[in-house]
């Protein structure tokens, strides 16, 4: 089952390493993964999409636990969450092909960033799945020169936070 | 308020507010956690820190202070080794002092083993200067990448004001929770800055502090003994399975004083002897691939199996969901979360500190007034020690290892600190000595290296002067870091070094004869040259002796260590002398082989399906 994890981490040398090695040493996959700083300097946020049963996820976050600069973990899975994911995408367009691409786009929920049909730049925000039908739709017969996926982020609804308390 | 007490303000530092360089932090924070010697090599990137050490040692010795000396080993790996022996036979942090690049990676091994076993050392690397990382550097090598998969944790400092913090917050994640090896990456420039000492003060690393306090804070609840005491009071055979963490934890006598006051029986597995006194009737000895017959049985017969600070490792486990198979309920007692339902599901844990856990587990049954004697069951346990016991060829006119190591136990009555390399050896004197205090049995369980024994024994030694120090070593393995024993004269170090000869890899050789239709590929090494008296002697043995024939062992064997100073035997044993009883790797306890001399309960099972060659490992 596709699990989304939020690490809170800090800012330390080495750290990131540390968690991207977990996962390669005990044989855990990674989705997709994404790291940022916080309000707070020094701490980061990495959220991290893994496939796996609840022994293995559960594994997972107990591991993570172990790091030394982990500040906290949480399986977004676990309750009532939101995700996102932002893509930029730039295709080439045929001659005169731009306004229904553009129509598209803006009732997809996207925006167009740059409309040189050599080099036409949009970007979405959305599920992941959103993203990955907006993305095969785009595609379609046309030429895709780049696809940009930021990987899942993700918070927990109102109840949960996941914050360092000082 | 009468309860109020007024806590005495901490005594400042007497050096804090001095001008210190960096590498005078690092020594000073080393003395301040009570370290008695350091092991380690110096080299380019490390110079000021040993020069730090040296004008250290000066300014005591004309204090009349403590020094801290400096071991210095043959080669880094040794360093590391000996931190390990000093940290496993003492529980304090071991420390180890390496250079940049090469020096660095060759503590990889030792540190990695200590991370494996659970050992708190403090391995601190020279670095090139800050300016220079990742310039491909003469000696460089990037240490914070290479140890942070294999170590607890690294730091590499950058930032020197931070380095005196450093050093004291890896002590402090060493020695707690579930201990580990901790590496501090200095560059050269940090070592050589100049700024004021504080005398106290860590680094913030709030996530694990919170998990450590929140750990230690998870007292066992009533409803949880309660539900402890149902199951065991439900069992007819109950049997606890003590691995490293009771030692690591210093639970050793918590866990007697458990096992006594309810009769349970107790295995162990190979870091978990010494956990139990092997002399105690209750002391079952060890499970596993090599465990005691009876320890084996006794597992597969329980029908409630207290796990106490150990893993269900694979050498203890080969087939885990056919381990324990009668028990109706397993319970776990751990420091470590994530060992709980790793490997086997459980059904009643417990995550904390073991001494306080156990202590609050006897409590709690005394006060549930459960049951104390479970004789019956110690009756068929005796049983199965008189029918199953441990034993071997005494008529050969080969000397016997088991034989040799035999004397040794009976010689020094489970008082000698004991170290190993890996292989056959290693097994034999895990089943044939007696020990009756944790921590006089240090070995490299997990990872299995060879060439531990040696540095490993000495640092013990200097952690513990006054006891006697073995290492039960092979041939194979002694040569690994044979260079120590150089270093094991030259600081006049009493070290017994005892290497059990069989003229190869036993432990390969025995695997190649079961697995590989007798190929001895690579593994015999009856053609070599080596001369080991010579060898011993060449490094300043006084008493190095070759012993070969039989009736000569209980004389020999005495002489060498009651020897005063370093003392080398080589033991010429029979070469085809095996270990038993085996289990398969990856097979389950009713297939163990027993071998000729030790009686087995049934013939094991054809195989039905051979497990796959790469299962075996």
């Amino acid at each position: 089952m596709r699990h989304i994890i939020a690490i809170l981490l800090q800012n330390e040398a080495g750290a990131l390493t540390r968690v991207a090695g977990l996962f390669s040493t005990r044989g855990y996959n990674i989705e997709s993964l994404t790291v940022a700083a916080t309000d707070d300097p020094t701490v980061s946020r990495i959220t991290l999409v893994t496939r796996g049963s609840d022994a293995v996820l559960q594994q997972i976050a107990n591991q993570l636990l172990k790091l030394i600069d982990v500040v906290g973990v949480e399986d977004l899975t676990d309750g009532e969450h939101i995700e996102r994911e932002l893509v930029l995408l730039k295709l080439r367009l045929e001659p005169g092909e731009s306004d229904a691409v553009r129509g598209y786009v803006v009732r997809a929920g996207g925006r167009v960033l740059d409309p040189s049909p050599e080099g036409f730049v949009v970007e979405l925000t959305a599920s992941e799945a959103e993203v990955s039908a907006f993305i095969a739709e785009l595609g379609r017969g046309r030429d895709t020169f780049e696809v940009v996926r930021s990987g899942a982020l993700g918070v927990s609804r109102a109840g949960r936070n996941l914050r360092l308390v000082r | 308020m009468s309860d109020t007490v007024i806590m005495p303000r901490p005594q400042a530092h007497p050096l804090a507010g001095r001008t210190m360089t960096g590498a005078q932090m690092i020594v000073q924070v080393i003395a301040d956690e009570g370290v008695s010697a350091i092991f380690g090599y110096s080299g380019g990137a490390i110079l000021p820190t040993y020069d730090a050490v040296s004008l250290h040692n000066e300014a005591q010795r004309l204090a009349g202070g403590r020094e801290v000396p400096l071991i210095v080993p043959a080669n880094e790996q040794g360093a590391g080794f000996m931190a390990a022996g000093y940290a496993r036979s003492s529980g304090r942090v071991g420390v180890a002092i390496v250079t940049s690049g090469p020096g660095a990676t060759n503590t990889v091994t030792p540190i990695r083993d200590s991370m494996a076993d659970s050992v708190p050392i403090v391995v601190i690397c020279g670095q090139v200067p800050t300016a220079a990382i990742g310039s491909d550097a003469f000696q460089e090598a990037p240490v914070a990448s290479i140890m942070g998969s294999v170590a607890k944790h690294v730091f590499l400092v950058t930032d020197p004001t931070k380095l005196e913090a450093t050093v004291r917050t890896a002590f402090e994640i060493a020695r707690t929770g579930r201990p580990g090896p901790v590496v501090i990456d200095v560059p050269k420039d940090v070592q050589n800055w100049q700024g004021e000492f504080r005398g106290e003060g860590t680094l913030p690393i709030p996530g694990y502090r919170r998990r450590m306090d929140d750990s230690s804070a998870c007292a066992l609840d009533e409803a949880g003994a309660a539900r402890f005491f149902d199951l065991l009071g439900a069992s007819r055979r109950p049997l606890i399975y003590a691995g490293g963490g009771v030692t690591n934890g210093s639970a050793a006598g918590a866990l007697r004083e458990f096992a006594r006051a309810f009769d349970l029986p107790v295995v162990t597995t190979l870091m978990g002897i010494g956990a139990m006194d092997t002399t105690d009737p209750l002391c079952m000895r060890m499970l596993g691939m090599h465990g005691a017959a009876f320890a084996n049985y006794a597992v597969e017969d329980c029908d409630f199996l207290i796990t106490v600070g150990a893993r269900f490792d694979d050498r203890v486990a080969g087939v885990p969901q056919r381990f324990a198979a009668k028990a109706r309920a397993i319970a776990h007692l751990d420091i470590d979360r994530a060992e709980i339902n790793k490997v086997k599901r459980v059904q009643w844990s417990h995550v904390g500190p073991l001494r306080e856990a156990l202590a609050a587990l006897t409590a709690a049954g005394r006060r549930l007034g459960a049951r104390t004697d479970n004789a019956a069951w110690r009756a068929e346990l005796a049983e199965l020690r008189r029918v199953h016991a441990m034993n071997y060829d005494r008529e050969s006119p080969l000397i016997q290892p088991y034989y040799v190591i035999e004397e040794i136990a009976r010689l020094t009555h489970g008082e000698a600190i004991v170290s190993t390399g890996v292989g056959q050896h290693q097994m034999w004197a895990a089943q044939y000595c007696e020990f009756r205090e944790p921590r006089l049995w240090l070995t490299s369980g997990s990872m299995g290296t060879m060439g531990f024994g040696l540095p490993a024994a000495i640092g013990a030694q200097v952690a513990n002067p006054d006891r006697l120090v073995i290492d039960i070593d092979g041939d194979a393995s002694v040569r690994m870091n044979i260079g120590e024993l150089e270093t094991a004269t030259t600081y006049g170090l009493p070290v017994k070094v005892v290497v059990l000869n069989n003229f190869g890899d036993g432990m390969v050789k025995q695997w190649q004869k079961l697995f590989f239709k007798g190929r001895l590929s690579a593994s015999d090494k009856s053609l070599h040259k080596k001369d080991f008296v010579r060898a011993a002697q060449a490094d300043g043995f006084e008493y190095a002796v070759r012993l070969d024939r039989k009736a000569d062992v209980p004389r020999v064997v005495r002489e060498f260590l009651e020897f005063r100073g370093p003392a080398f035997l080589e033991v010429i044993i029979d070469p085809d002398a095996g270990v038993y009883p085996m289990v398969g790797p990856g097979q389950s306890y009713d297939k163990m082989i027993t071998g000729d001399f030790i009686a087995a309960r049934s013939a094991p099972p054809p195989d039905a399906v051979a497990p796959d060659s790469s299962e075996m490992f």
